[in-house]
């Protein structure tokens, strides 16, 4: 018993090392998803901020925008370049537990999203003269980690979906479109009517609007609302991509 | 651990059809392959034998039919822990080495072979620090193999594993192949090349149209070949050579003639006799190549 615990355990520690090392061999991939976020924040919030509210405001809408990134063009680019190659069919075959690689993959997406994130904190706090107690670092900190969970889904059904190059242009998308539509880059109070509502929609948008109240820069306080929506999109994103992969299993 | 009925039954097909839409890719197809030993398929293209590994795998499933893999239903972990595969069609991460591929798999496995005695084994040495990107074509199959064997299985199913390989790869792969079967593995493998399963195959069995043809072994093909295939160049027409003594049929190959002959001395006496300037003559024993040649024929003449 222990025996087979020693050995999943080692099984796991080595496919995780072998995801980071693939994340770290492409740096192409990887490093736009790592520096955009943080350099767009710096401009923003250092740079030309629009008001001393700015650095604040946007330190929680973009921890959302760091931790998109790698997980949906973590998993979406990667299963579906993976599924093309026949790669997933053969560990498939093989008696790699199912799990290990999925579980792999999201400890490698919350290390390159903690270091995104990370970078963020640090322009944020000794740049931009951002000061939140102990306590609200950390609960931000927990809200944009977790962040990563329904990009990871969004990632994982396009990379079942989708063949390696529609995965790359439906990523970009779907990354383009949540990032500004969601508010994360300009605040959706500045959008016309409609565009507000259909931010409604959107996970970056609840995701932001609780990562806001958490840091105590937006006023409204009640974030009920936002935790049930963005609980109920999770499981719809779970239901979707369990679908996706007994999909791609049976084609 | 194994009990007798799961060390005796290897792989057991029973009339298996698979379909895709239309195409009738396994076609009421038997099986039972219960010893160690090298089993060769083949078949033309679009016969069905990657559709029989894939099935036999779990990876597709059986539209009807029964078959079990290693005493389990195909795709079941206990036989996975088991079987070692080389696909037909499949890549591996571009971006890691060849050995931390390899000791990947082997850690999916209980017992698996270390990863230096696997790069030893299979030859590896010379390019086992480099990134799957970088390698040849051959190269890559060759580490596919390895990945294959790691896990020391006891069924190994390889779907043209020589498929690229120059010729020392090709021996090396091969002995490798020969070393597992006398430990009593199984290993069932689809090639193209004839000359390959003369050489390897403990058992030959041919597919057409989804269904097993023929089933049968190099000693056998050899033994109950009769008669001799004489390959010659000659200005004498291919009618009149029908009509020599012992002549069964004449067929073209190229600038060549291939008689096959069931009295290879009166052939061959009245072949010279007519024409003296005869060259290039050789005389040999049917090969797999002309058993598989008779088998397609006869059968589509059906
Ligand atoms: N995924 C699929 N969808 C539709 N038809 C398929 C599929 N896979 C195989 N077929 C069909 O099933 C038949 C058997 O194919 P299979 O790949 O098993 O042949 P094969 O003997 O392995 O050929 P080859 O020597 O070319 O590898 C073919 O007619 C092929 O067109
Ligand atoms: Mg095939």
């Amino acid at each position: 018993m222990n025996n087979s615990f020693n050995r999943t355990m080692r099984s796991f520690f080595l496919e995780s090392g072998a995801e980071i090392l693939k994340s770290f061999r492409a740096p192409e991939f990887i490093l736009p998803t790592l520096l955009m976020p943080v350099a767009f924040y710096t401009l923003f919030a250092t740079i030309v901020p629009m008001g001393p509210e700015s650095a604040p405001y946007l330190l929680a809408t973009y921890g959302v925008f760091a931790v998109m990134g790698p997980a949906i063009f973590g998993f979406g680019i990667s299963v579906a370049n993976e599924r093309d190659k026949g790669w997933l069919a053969l560990k498939r075959v093989s008696p790699a537990t199912g799990g290990s690689y999925i579980a792999a993959k999201v400890l490698s997406t919350l290390i390159f999203a903690s270091f995104s994130v990370a970078s963020i904190y640090l322009v944020a706090g000794f740049a931009a003269d951002v000061s939140f107690t102990r306590a609200t670092w950390a609960s931000l900190l927990m809200i944009h980690l977790f962040s990563v969970f329904p990009f990871i889904l969004i990632g994982l059904s396009i990379g079942f979906l989708c063949n390696a190059n529609a995965a790359v242009a439906v990523s970009n998308i779907l990354f383009l479109s949540f990032s500004a539509l969601g508010g994360l880059w300009i605040p959706i109070m500045v959008f016309p009517p409609a565009m507000q509502s259909f931010a409604h929609f959107l996970p970056t948008y609840h995701l932001s609007e609780i990562a806001l109240a958490v840091s105590q820069t937006s006023g409204q306080g009640d974030i009920s609302y936002h935790l049930l929506v963005i609980g109920v999109m999770t499981a719809l994103l779970a239901l979707s991509t369990a679908l996706a992969w007994s999909k791609q299993r049976n084609s | 651990m194994l009990s007798s009925s799961d060390k005796s039954s290897r792989l057991v097909m029973t009339d298996v059809c698979k379909s895709y839409g239309t195409t009738q890719a396994l076609n009421q197809l038997s099986l039972n392959i219960e010893k160690p030993g090298v089993y060769a398929i083949l078949g033309h293209n679009g016969a069905g034998k990657t559709t029989l590994i894939n099935c036999a795998l779990g990876l597709e499933k059986i539209s009807s039919g029964n078959m079990t893999t290693l005493g389990s239903k195909p795709g079941d972990i206990k036989a996975k822990l088991r079987t070692g595969v080389i696909l037909q069609n499949s890549e591996l991460p571009d971006l890691l080495t060849v050995n931390e591929q390899i000791e990947l798999f082997a850690s999916y496995y209980h017992t698996p072979f270390s990863v230096t005695e696997i790069i030893d084994k299979c030859d590896l040495g010379d390019f086992a620090n480099k990134r799957y990107k970088g390698l040849s074509g051959g190269q890559k199959r060759r580490v596919q193999f390895a990945l294959a064997v790691v896990g020391n299985p006891d069924l190994i199913f390889l779907d043209e594993p020589t498929t690229g390989l120059d010729i020392d790869a090709r021996k090396t792969l091969w002995n490798v192949i020969r070393e597992f079967a006398n430990k009593g593995k199984t290993i069932i493998l689809t090639t193209h090349y004839l000359e390959e399963a003369e050489n390897l195959a403990d058992r030959i069995l041919i597919m057409k149209a989804g269904k097993i043809v023929s089933d049968t072994t190099p000693q056998k093909i050899h033994l109950e070949a009769k008669g001799s295939v004489i390959q010659c160049q000659t200005r004498l027409p291919q009618s009149s050579i029908t009509s020599l003594p012992g002549v069964d049929s004449v067929s073209k190959k190229g600038k060549f003639l291939e008689i096959r002959s069931s009295d290879d001395t009166a052939t061959l006496r009245e072949l010279i006799a007519q024409d003296p300037q005869i060259s290039s003559l050789t005389v040999s024993k049917p090969s797999l190549e002309n058993f598989f040649a008779q088998i397609e024929n006869s059968e589509s003449a059906q």
